[in-house]
């Protein structure tokens, strides 16, 4: 009819009468001004801003704390009896072993040493020795042992269980429950010694009797990557995918209800076609999006670089150059719902509610991606939106080949293609239904 | 015309000038999904260079139409006519329009949103600039231009938003309510300012529920009731429509003139009568009878206002 909003692109007869003309004619342009006004607006949001520096700071703060526990050595003061030995070896042989594995990673920050294993020992996962520096207390009975527990001069004590019963083996015992570092370090020196003792009086030595009985593991496909480490990254994904999905979906729907409760959109509408309105919100808000996470991914791989993780920076940047591809795509679908979301609303109140669906699904997104493994996540890693955390996720952890990753992609890119275009029409066909919510369906069956 | 403006050029290829385009409604009808006939069969028009009123209680449907003029809302059955022929989508983009509720974005600059609203149309920065700089001078705006939108009074907010609807030498003019909330200084402001527009060919249509307003503005008048047109003309034609009443004074009391044949007494009090008079036959009986009791003071016919008017149409 030739009185509804003429949906005629630009370039067919009806428009050619008005093209030698700038009035009447529809601005080819105007998705690059709403885009770039977009852009703008949530760039100069005080909200936004302190947001993002918060964020910023916590990405930083949580890795300088693994940089420093990382080289932290903590100082332990171990109470043993003078006259026995035994005792005064063992803590010796634990003081020595803390102090060496000290060293080692010292060694490995400064690159000295690239040996995975070194570095290994001070990372996550890895079957460690704790880092400490042991000093060892001499003194004269079990009650000035006692004393210097009570009055914190001495952090454990070091004795044996039962009275002279070699069998009953060693107590540590402390004021409070003994550290678990001191523990470990304690546990393997009597190991050790008792070990030791035992080869001795059976006549053979320690070395003789665990030879052979090392077990290394090894990744014949190169990835120096732990499961632990896999776990961190895979949860860091699925943050970045909700703080990037809520915090720039809701602009994009505050937006919109932004130029519909104040008809903003009703002056627009005659001018510029809808769609482009769409495209340059959408497109705005995508920009925004993937700033914000490129940022928070490139402080992140430099904070990486600080800590002994360091060595899984290579496989880590494939994993995040994936994650960046997939939350492009992704996004600009949760853009588009979100979109609708604007439009089903009237007021800025009504968001909450029309939005509410939305929310629901990046949370949902986020509490499957960050805790699914096994089949479920390989499932879950060629489903549009939590393929965005978890094909990535799978690439880190070595499970996904390449065209895995791409055929995952074409498919989200296919989801993205169609929510993109049904989100048009529901959000053309809502915008200018004035007067309490709106419904999808009344919105997908509008007829302007 | 006084005003030249530095963005758009004359009139389209397709139509000679821009002057003499009427805007004309017909039978224009909008059924909402629960079968509401909130607009039903309206037709009128609103000629070229001159201010058309639209008038009409709550929800007599004159925000409808007009969305349905300017094309956010579709048509259910009938047409809207620009320049005598059914009206385009390049059309209404020429067109200046101003919808029933204000704010514009709130947390943006005035001059930068009236720029970006500009520079949408197709209007470049530098140009769009310009124009705007010049309206907000206009309209003593000058010095809130980097000022919030929502930082201005209403009646400020108010003038951005019509300097919204105004720039790039409009076409037509739909303007929904845009003295609601204006002080009469202000008022005039804005009339002298459409003044402008109509002088040089412009329809203005606005709706306005201030009808001593629209009573002294506009050339043309549309009363609209429960979606229908239920009077239309010049305020002229229409005080010619309504019921004509007579004052009568007389030197006592005029409790008489119940009692005349004829006469319809509205009113009495003391000896001020307010009479309906059925015919020529009529004032002279009554004229008559009023001699033979003494002195008559005043006789004078009392045109209705267009309060009184559009509380009869819409009674």
């Amino acid at each position: 009819m030739s009185t509804t909003t003429d949906p005629r692109p630009h370039g067919t007869p009806a428009s050619l009468q008005d093209s030698q003309d700038a009035v009447g004619r529809l601005n080819p342009g105007a998705w690059l001004l709403v885009m770039n006004r977009e852009i703008v607006v949530r760039a100069l949001n005080k909200a936004f801003l302190v947001g993002l520096v918060v964020s910023l700071v916590l990405i930083g703060g949580v890795l300088a704390f693994v940089a420093w526990q990382s080289e932290r050595t903590d100082s332990y003061t171990v109470a043993v009896v003078g006259d026995d030995a035994t005792a005064v070896a063992v803590a010796q042989t634990a003081r020595e072993r803390g102090l060496a594995s000290a060293e080692a990673a010292e060694a490995s920050e400064d690159g000295d040493d690239g040996d995975e294993a070194a570095a290994g020992a001070a990372g996550f996962g890895a079957v460690a020795v704790p880092q400490a520096d042991i000093t060892v207390l001499e003194v004269a009975d079990d009650a000035a042992a006692r004393t210097a527990l009570e009055d914190g001069t001495a952090d454990a004590w070091l004795h044996r269980a039962g009275a002279g019963d070699p069998g009953a083996g060693w107590t540590l015992a402390g004021w409070s429950e003994p550290s678990g570092t001191l523990t470990t370090l304690l546990g393997a020196g009597v190991t050790e010694r008792v070990l030791a003792d035992n080869a001795a009086r059976a006549g053979t030595s320690v070395a003789e009797l665990t030879a052979g009985s090392t077990l290394t593991t090894e990744r014949l496909d190169g990835h120096a990557v732990d499961r632990t480490f896999v776990f961190m990254a895979g949860f860091a994904f699925a943050f970045l995918f909700l703080m990037g999905a809520i915090g720039s979906g809701a602009m994009v729907a505050g937006s919109v209800v932004e130029e519909k409760q104040s008809r903003l959109v009703e002056i627009m509408a005659p001018a510029v076609s809808l769609r482009h309105l769409l495209a340059g919100k959408i497109l705005g808000s995508s920009v925004i999006a993937l700033a914000q996470n490129v940022l928070f991914a490139g402080v992140g791989l430099v904070g990486l670089s600080f800590t002994p993780l360091a060595q899984t920076l290579p496989a880590m940047s494939v994993s995040l150059g994936w994650f960046v591809a997939f939350f492009t795509v992704g996004f600009v679908a949760v853009a588009s719902l979100y979109a609708v979301a604007g439009a089903l609303a009237s007021r800025t109140e009504d968001l909450q509610s029309t939005s509410t669906p939305m929310t629901m699904l990046v949370m949902a997104v986020y509490f499957l991606t960050f805790s699914a493994s096994g089949t479920f996540e390989k499932v879950l890693s060629f489903v549009p939106l939590t393929s965005v955390v978890s094909m990535p996720v799978r690439v880190l952890a070595g499970e996904a080949a390449w065209w895995e990753a791409l055929v995952s992609l074409g498919i989200l890119a296919a989801f993205t293609a169609v929510a993109v275009l049904v989100c048009e029409r529901a959000y053309r066909g809502a915008l200018m239904q004035t007067g309490g919510r709106v419904t999808w369906r009344k919105a997908l069956t509008a007829e302007a | 015309m006084t005003r030249t403006t530095s963005i758009s050029t004359a009139g389209p290829a397709g139509r000679a000038t821009a002057r003499g385009a009427d805007l004309e409604v017909r039978d224009l009808t909008r059924v909402f999904g629960d079968g509401l006939r909130a607009v039903d069969r309206v037709t009128f028009t609103a000629p070229s260079g001159l201010l058309t009123g639209f008038v009409g209680g709550n929800g007599a449907g004159k925000t409808t139409t007009m969305r349905m003029i300017m094309g956010v809302l579709a048509v259910s059955e009938g047409e809207v006519r620009f320049g005598g022929a059914p009206i385009t989508a390049a059309d209404r983009r020429t067109f200046g329009y101003m919808p029933e509720e204000r704010g514009l974005y709130p947390k943006q600059a005035v001059l930068d949103q009236l720029v970006y609203l500009a520079r949408l149309r197709g209007v470049s920065a530098r140009a769009a600039r310009a124009e705007v700089l010049e309206q907000l001078e206009r309209l003593g705006l000058a010095e809130r231009a980097k000022d919030h939108v929502e930082k201005l009074s209403l009646g400020n907010q108010q003038r951005v938003q019509i300097i919204a609807a105004l720039m790039g030498s409009p076409r037509a003019l739909v303007l929904d309510e845009p003295f609601s909330g204006l002080d009469p200084s202000a008022v005039d402001g804005m009339v002298d300012l459409l003044r402008e527009h109509t002088a040089r060919g412009v329809p203005v249509l606005f709706s306005s529920h201030q009808l001593d307003l629209v009573e002294r503005l506009c050339e043309r008048l549309v009363i609209l009731k429960g979606g229908r047109v239920v009077a239309a003309g010049t305020p002229a034609e229409l005080q010619e429509t309504g019921t004509v009443r007579h004052r009568l004074v007389v030197g006592g009391d005029a409790g008489w003139v119940r009692g005349v044949p004829g006469v319809h007494a509205v009113d009495v009090e003391g000896s001020v009568a307010l009479v309906e008079l059925a015919d020529e036959g009529a004032t002279r009986r009554l004229l008559t009878a009023a001699l033979e009791r003494g002195p008559v003071h005043e006789l004078t016919p009392l045109r209705p206002t267009l309060a009184q008017i559009f509380r009869e149409v819409t009674a």
